[in-house]
């Protein structure tokens, strides 16, 4: 692919759109517009400068920047909180990231249509706050709240409450979406059903910015219920933890999220945060979180899950009711992977079928004793997801373990990337999931929304 | 022997708890001064946990019986319950208007008539303060009342048997070790133990389980009744504020590290400090 270069004059350009404020070519200030939470050795490559940071306040300036970049043939990264995991926000190509942290305001919460419209460049955090406020609740909840609506729906994150509530997709009902070429559509709307021809909205959604830059978005909330419980159950062996995580969701009470976390994990974020986790029992330990409408019905749905884990050989079921021990359970969860991070080479993604979960972790217990590996295990136990963590190693044996990991997870119908994406990182693994003719057709579509191929370019396949 | 009299048999603890506004939650109202509890979830005071662990660990080692108290509208009921469930095996809740409006001392007052009704008992814990009045002074006043050795802000039990206790309570400066004749009462700091999490089935349990409520009229026989609430309270609150601070912090931006070390020379001399 050919792309042109960002002079002077092309700056000039850009500074006339948006106005020269919000137009950055100073590396210093750039630094930290480069990439995203992706680990270091697993990229595995240079990041590169990009020739300039644009961070526009309005719809209209994204669809001139886009229109003379694609005039141009300058590439574009859109870019949200740079929380990703698959390197989607690196400007591989150099030219423009296009940052949307200035289209950050909650335009209207309907609560007639218990709908939320927002611009892109919101965070996460602040969406959760402002619809609390309101009796409301937005359920998707992909972990850092650092993370924006734009790139949430860009990637169709998906995170710990997915097993009850599906991803960003199940709640994404509109979006406001600037073409390569620089057209805006508006793609849904404020309804619940719509059978108008293809739904290309949803083709947006986890294109992972390579087909249109999200602008606005129109979420659907729910009402808030009461504060949820979080129970705590540790289990001397990860195989009676996952048999416990089928039997709940055969069990009927969906909880908002199941998470599997194993003790050196623990361990590690324990240290990295100073804090204790509850209980010193076990090799591994359920986090289960659940909600109702009322203390009631959460105490019943709790008793039916206990039942369950008591079955399966729990060691005890502790109960995090106040919001300190939640936070402090929650805040361990949620740090593992920097605690890990540092010393880790891969975090893989792979996502099988929530039965074959336990199969899975069994292969993965022998991938990693055959390589001599540690491989830490904790994730989104509910939905399939396992994020398994492998520490450092070298680069060969990586490659072998990846491609045993992920030979295996095809083999039981698992894909290689639950939630995280293809991005920068998983390009050359893509047709592991996806035949050739799929890809083909992906290639396709790239190429009728964005004939220049200036969006995002170099990633999900090579540019 | 008097109310603190030994019971052969059973060496008995009890526990003062008190239900507070979970503290995040918590802001103080600049009209009134006065905490606004509105949008606050009720908690257990989170130093009662430590008082409740405490508790739970001597009933380990010297077998006998936990009874927790706490004074409070209806609703603190919960309170108590969450007392049982982690561990404590009977819940008294003093509950009455006439025990509505209490400064410390007639705080104190009723809780150790309550004590008083119960009989015997060998220890009474209670955490150093709450985070809602944080003033400290219920536990050794409820002691004062009782006529019995305390201990504040212990948090360390060194040694325990059926008639003594040696605690490390933590000073202003350093610490002391003190050794208690029981009855007596402590009051300990969070540091002295981390409380776990409560075990779901007991929580289940303890939703169920009957908790006695006492009445003015209950104590009567035992206490004055005028000495309850509002009535038996001298202190009048008449103006809460915050704090004035006195520390002020200032960034220094911009420039090179010369730069600034210069600018903050230049302001050192402005206050006189150079």
């Amino acid at each position: 692919m050919y792309y042109g270069k960002v002079d002077e004059n092309l700056i000039k350009e850009l500074k006339n759109i948006c106005g020269s404020k919000y137009v950055i070519t100073d590396k210093d200030q750039m630094l930290g517009y480069r990439t995203d939470e992706t680990i270091e050795a697993e990229k595995m490559l240079r990041v590169p400068f990009p020739d300039a940071v644009v961070k526009p306040r309005f719809v209209e300036e994204i669809s001139e920047v886009l229109k003379l970049s694609n005039k141009k043939r300058i590439p574009v990264t859109p870019r949200g909180g740079g929380t990703g995991l698959s390197g989607g926000v690196i400007p591989v190509y150099g030219g423009i990231v296009l940052s949307m942290e200035n289209m950050n305001k909650i335009i209207e919460i309907d609560k007639e249509n218990l709908m939320v419209v927002l611009e892109a460049g919101v965070a996460l955090g602040d969406l959760y706050k402002a619809v609390e406020r309101e009796g409301f609740f937005f359920p998707p909840h992909p972990g850092d709240e650092g993370a924006q609506i734009g790139g949430a729906i860009a990637t169709n994150a998906g995170g710990a409450r997915t097993v009850k509530y599906g991803t960003m997709r199940s709640f994404v009902k509109g979006i406001e979406v600037v073409l390569p070429t620089g057209e805006v559509l508006n793609l849904g709307g404020k309804l619940l059903k719509n059978n108008t021809g293809y739904a290309l909205m949803h083709l947006i959604i986890g294109s992972e910015g390579t087909l249109g830059v999200i602008t606005k978005a129109t979420l659907k909330l729910l009402p808030s219920s009461a504060a949820p419980m979080i129970l705590v159950v540790p289990y001397s062996n990860r195989h009676d933890a996952i048999k416990t995580v089928l039997e709940i969701l055969r069990g009927g009470v969906i909880p908002l999220g199941i998470e599997y976390m194993e003790r050196e994990a623990m361990e590690r974020s324990e240290e990295y945060l100073g804090r204790k986790w509850p209980t010193e029992k076990g090799e591994g330990c359920l986090m289960v979180m659940i909600t109702g409408k009322d203390e009631d019905e959460i105490f019943s749905r709790s008793e039916c899950i206990m039942r369950i884990c008591e079955a399966n050989k729990a060691l005890d079921i502790f109960m995090a009711e106040q919001k300190r021990d939640q936070e402090n359970v929650m805040e361990i969860r949620s740090k593992m992977y920097e605690a890990l991070k540092g010393d880790m080479m891969a975090l893989f993604d792979i996502t099988v079928p929530p039965g074959r979960m336990g199969k899975f972790m069994k292969k993965v217990e022998e991938v990693s004793e055959k390589y001599g590996v540690s491989m830490s295990t904790y994730g989104h136990a509910g939905d399939g997801n396992v994020h398994v963590h492998l520490m450092k190693t070298d680069v060969k044996k990586y490659e072998k373990i990846k491609e045993e990991l992920y030979e295996e997870g095809s083999r039981m119908g698992g894909v290689i990337s639950g939630e995280h994406g293809i991005g920068l990182l998983r390009i050359g693994d893509l047709h592991i999931s996806r035949d050739r003719k799929e890809i083909e057709l992906m290639k396709k579509i790239k190429k009728v929304f964005d004939p220049n191929g200036i969006l995002n370019p170099g990633k999900i396949f090579p540019a | 022997m008097g109310h603190g009299a030994k019971d052969e048999k059973e060496f008995n603890v009890i526990v003062l708890v008190k239900q507070v506004p979970e503290a995040e939650d918590v802001r103080i109202d600049p009209d009134t001064g006065r905490l606004d509890r509105s949008s606050a979830e009720a908690v257990t005071n989170p130093f009662d946990l430590n008082a409740i662990e405490v508790a739970n660990r001597i009933k380990e080692r010297l077998g006998g019986k936990v009874t927790c108290i706490s004074m409070g509208p209806l609703r603190a009921d919960s309170t108590l319950r969450d007392s049982l469930a982690r561990g404590c095996d009977r819940g008294i809740l003093l509950s009455d208007k006439k025990f509505g409006g209490a400064d410390t001392l007639a705080t104190s007052y009723t809780l150790s008539c309550a004590i008083k009704k119960i009989g015997s008992f060998d220890l009474i814990v209670c955490g150093e303060k709450t985070t809602d009045g944080d003033t400290g002074q219920v536990g050794p006043e409820v002691a004062e009342q009782l006529d019995i050795p305390h201990a504040c802000f212990v948090e360390e039990i060194k040694a325990i048997t059926e008639s003594s206790l040696v605690v490390r309570r933590k000073t202003e400066n350093g610490y002391m070790i003190l050794e208690l004749k029981l009855p007596a009462l402590i009051s300990v700091t969070k540091d002295i133990n981390e409380p776990p999490l409560p075990l779901l089935k007991n929580k289940i349990k303890a939703r169920k389980a009957e908790i006695e409520t006492w009445s003015a009229s209950d104590l009567s026989e035992i206490g004055d009744v005028e000495r309850f609430g509002l009535t038996g309270s001298p202190t009048r609150v008449v103006n809460v504020g915050s704090p004035h601070v006195e520390k002020e912090t200032m960034m220094i931006e911009g420039g090179s590290s010369r730069e600034k070390a210069k600018k903050l020379v230049d302001i050192l001399e402005d206050l006189g400090f150079l």
